[in-house]
């Protein structure tokens, strides 16, 4: 009902679809920049939306290791659509980023950065991995004894609206994880996806604000029920598994094994899986100056463990063969990564699956490297 | 004291001398001579007979290698209870492949490496005592050649450099 | 230059930015050795001069605009308020640069970062410090701090070794050193005609001293070749692992553990390192290319 009465922190109601164009307008009139998925050039990406309309209706994907395309099914949902390979990692911690720019004069150095508004991003549409991922990046990046202030500015003014998974692609494997496929907290407001209507959950004092005037209702047990139905449902879809109960030890007691090598064989090194996967955060600092040596600028930009670059240091490489580089990735990401930050890197979104050319698919390597170590 | 009982008193402070048995502590003394050596004095020349094996008690032993057009290189010193010319017990080119200096004045024992040899051919038990520490010291020898050869402290350009 | 406002900003608020330097500029420049020199510095803003404080063992980035940051180990005494000294090898894109910098030039700094020696944990104890080439400048502030407080040590030991007798850093303070209680002990791993000294690698040389497993604390720092086989003798002589501190290096670009680069297995060698006790590295210190 139309009324001046916004609904509760923790409360679900459900809205017309349409009236969703009213949240994205009030966000819009707050000057947040709405990011959801769209379809462009045959792939799907995460780039401005300013209607429902926007968003990949009708389509679906069919992901394998090594293979995605994008189906157009004529369904009527807008939020089916699983991930492609972009994520929201781009946004909080941009792929290049200008650090400081500085002049020289007769005295010296000085600072001529300019100071760059930072931008108030809404996210629409994070599935339970990629909140998942959000999350773990939030520990690298904002820890009690380093902050980088770029993320921590973007992260403060991000807006999250939340998805609940109910149509999982076939590289899937969040359950495992335990990071989905039901988005639980963190979000400002989320969101299922029903044939008639959208079921929001409020999670925040934003997210209230933004059914300022727009028609809801309070959710009734059908809806309710029907949001349950529907995540049961995308639960027993995933088949995908990765057994995490012998990690990280079976990577860490036995990074010895020759098997690292016949991953080595078939790997390309490409960093394709790192650029993909929505919680790698490595990066390089780069330094370039003007050809008369009077400016020169630092920015941050993505890097990878899989650069051959990567861990050179004058007196050569530490891991100059393709294996170890490979192992560095995985017995970091499902190993490592807990003594780091307390759980394990992978929210099993499955992209590095998908976008690996080489077909390498991490859940089959960890038991196929089971296999070698208790022969 | 006698010249072989200051020998004796010598060799017995050396761990290895004192894990074996007296009688065989006496052979040993039998055919080893103490010899103070002052700074610079020449042990031996590369190309010479091998004779005998020295175990420096002090001082410093180095040992170097002429290379034509390089002129002479040290490749290693031997510190008291190291010993040099291990490989006259088993000789196979029957001659010293590196020049032996004293570097600073010093005390070494010299022993008969032919004498040494018959005593283990009568005695084998003594016989593989003394093998067995020729084997730990080659080991040894070996893994610091291997070292040296490595050049661990080289920067990169000495590392590739022809 | 920075303006005299960011420069106290920089000193009192949050930075705006990562990577941030502050600036110091090069008061001395002592050459050490073929193709390396220690680089004295002052921070260009006296607050942060008389802030700046390091332990023995840390180090710091410095930094080249136009070129970029290299991770250098401060060598100096930490007593000394004045200025902070790195030894610096020249032998990347950085360092090269900075071998080109003269007294007065200016250069951005960022530190210190890194876990240090443990000074305090070893008092009581003997200390035998095993290290070699550009290893030891990072050892030189813990030298000084033994010798200030040369009573709080056991018997303290220092093997050094470098390539040639002309690659041996501070030869002209072994004897002070010896003067304050440390027995200086030096080898090369090739001998010439001017040297007298061992010829030999420092692993070697264990088997002239005796160490007291029991109350020996070993720090070493060097090739980690040198190091591994530092760490081999040790062990062979019933050192216990935990009595063992070793300083690691790697590629390094934010030194504050979060750009990835140092990683070595769940260690970021720049915040968890580079002084590490060696039972925490034990179980992979040896695994290839790891």
């Amino acid at each position: 009902m139309p009324n001046d009465i916004l609904p509760e922190i923790g409360s679900t109601i459900t809205i017309q679809k349409p009236a969703f164009n009213s949240i994205l307008a009030h966000l819009k009139e707050d000057g947040y920049l709405p990011i959801g998925p769209r379809v462009k050039n045959e792939s799907l990406v995460y780039e401005t939306i300013d209607n429902l309309e926007d968003l990949p209706q009708g389509y679906s994907t069919v992901q394998k290791p090594g293979y995605f395309r994008l189906i157009h099914t004529g369904h009527t949902r807008y939020f089916d659509i699983t991930h492609g390979a972009h994520s929201w990692k781009q946004f909080l911690f941009p792929s290049r980023l200008e650090l400081f720019t500085l002049h020289k004069n007769h005295a010296g150095w000085y600072d001529t950065t300019q100071q760059a508004e930072t931008p108030r991003y809404a996210f629409i549409g994070v599935r339970a991995c990629e909140l998942a991922a959000i999350h773990i990046q939030d520990n690298i990046f904002m820890r009690a004894d380093f902050t980088d202030p770029v993320y921590r500015a973007r992260r403060d003014r991000a807006v999250i609206i939340s998805v609940n998974c109910t149509h999982p692609a076939e590289t899937c494997f969040c359950t495992s994880m335990g990071t989905g496929p039901r988005v639980k907290n963190g979000f400002d407001l989320n969101l299922t996806e029903l044939d008639d209507v959208f079921v929001l959950t409020i999670g925040s004092d934003l997210a209230r604000k933004l059914l300022t005037s727009v028609p809801f209702e309070d959710a009734r047990g059908y809806a309710l029920n029907n949001v349950e139905h529907k995540i049961e449902h995308a639960e027993q879809q995933i088949r995908r598994t990765l057994d995490t109960k012998d990690l990280p030890e079976l990577i860490l007691d036995n990074l010895d094994n020759p098997y690292w090598n016949e991953i080595g064989k078939r790997c390309l090194s490409c960093a394709n899986c790192t650029q993909v996967c929505p919680t790698c955060f490595c990066w390089d600092a780069v330094d370039t100056m003007s050809l008369d040596g009077q400016e020169t600028k630092r920015e941050r930009v993505w890097d990878s463990c899989f650069n051959p670059g990567y861990s050179y240091q004058a007196g050569g490489n530490t891991r100059p063969t393709i294996y170890s580089r490979y192992r560095q990735w995985l017995s970091h990401k499902l190993g490592t990564w807990k003594q780091q930050y307390g759980t394990l890197g992978c929210v099993g979104c499955g992209r590095c699956i998908t976008w690996c050319p080489a077909e390498i698919d991490l859940t089959e390597e960890i038991v196929n490297l089971r296999n070698e170590v208790r022969r | 004291m006698t010249d072989k009982d200051e020998l004796k008193m010598e060799l017995q402070k050396i761990p290895w001398f004192q894990e074996i048995t007296q009688a065989h502590l006496e052979k040993i003394v039998e055919i080893s001579r103490l010899r103070k050596v002052k700074a610079d004095e020449i042990l031996f020349k590369e190309g010479d007979r091998e004779d005998c094996l020295y175990v420096v008690i002090e001082g410093r032993i180095a040992l170097d290698i002429f290379i034509p057009h390089r002129g002479k290189v040290r490749i290693y010193t031997a510190e008291p209870w190291d010993v040099i010319g291990w490989s006259s017990v088993t000789p196979t080119v029957h001659q010293r492949t590196a020049g032996a200096t004293a570097v600073v004045d010093g005390l070494i024992v010299g022993i008969d490496s032919k004498k040494l040899r018959e005593a283990c051919e009568q005695d084998h038990d003594l016989g593989y005592l003394v093998m067995r520490r020729l084997a730990n010291i080659v080991a040894s020898r070996l893994l610091v050649t291997r070292l040296q050869l490595i050049d661990m402290f080289a920067t990169p350009e000495e590392q590739y450099a022809k | 230059m920075i303006t005299a406002e960011a420069m106290i900003e920089n000193v009192t608020s949050q930075p705006k930015t990562l990577l941030q330097p502050q600036w110091a500029e090069i008061t001395n420049i002592t050459p050490e050795a073929e193709g390396i020199s220690t680089y004295w510095l002052k921070f260009q803003n006296q607050i942060e001069q008389e802030a700046y404080r390091f332990e023995p063992g840390q180090f710091n980035m410095l930094y080249l605009p136009g070129f970029g940051e290299s991770a250098i180990s401060v060598s100096s005494d930490p007593e000394d308020q004045q200025k902070i000294g790195h030894t610096i090898r020249f032998v990347g894109n950085v360092t090269r640069a900075v071998s080109r910098l003269k007294v007065g030039d200016v250069v951005g700094v960022r530190g210190p970062f890194g876990t240090y020696w443990p000074m305090k944990q070893m008092e009581g104890k003997d200390v035998f410090i095993a290290c070699g080439g550009i290893g030891l400048p990072p050892l030189r502030p813990a030298i000084y701090h033994i010798i200030r407080n040369r009573e709080k040590y056991g018997k303290v030991t220092l093997l050094y070794g470098a390539r040639t007798s002309s690659d041996l850093m501070f030869p002209h303070e072994y004897e002070k050193w010896r003067k304050a209680g440390i027995d200086v002990e030096v080898t090369v791993d090739r001998g010439d005609a001017n040297w007298n000294g061992r010829v030999g690698v420092v692993p070697m040389w264990f088997y002239q001293f005796r160490l007291d497993h029991r109350k020996v604390n070993i720090l070493t720092c060097g090739p980690e070749i040198m190091i591994r086989f530092v760490i081999f003798e040790a062990m062979a002589r019933r050192i216990p692992s935990e009595s063992i501190y070793v300083s690691l290096e790697r590629n390094m670009k934010c030194g504050q553990g979060s750009c990835g680069h140092c990683q070595m297995g769940p260690y970021f060698i720049c915040k968890d390192g580079p002084v590490f006790r060696f039972d925490e590295l034990q179980s992979f210190f040896n695994v290839e290319e790891f």
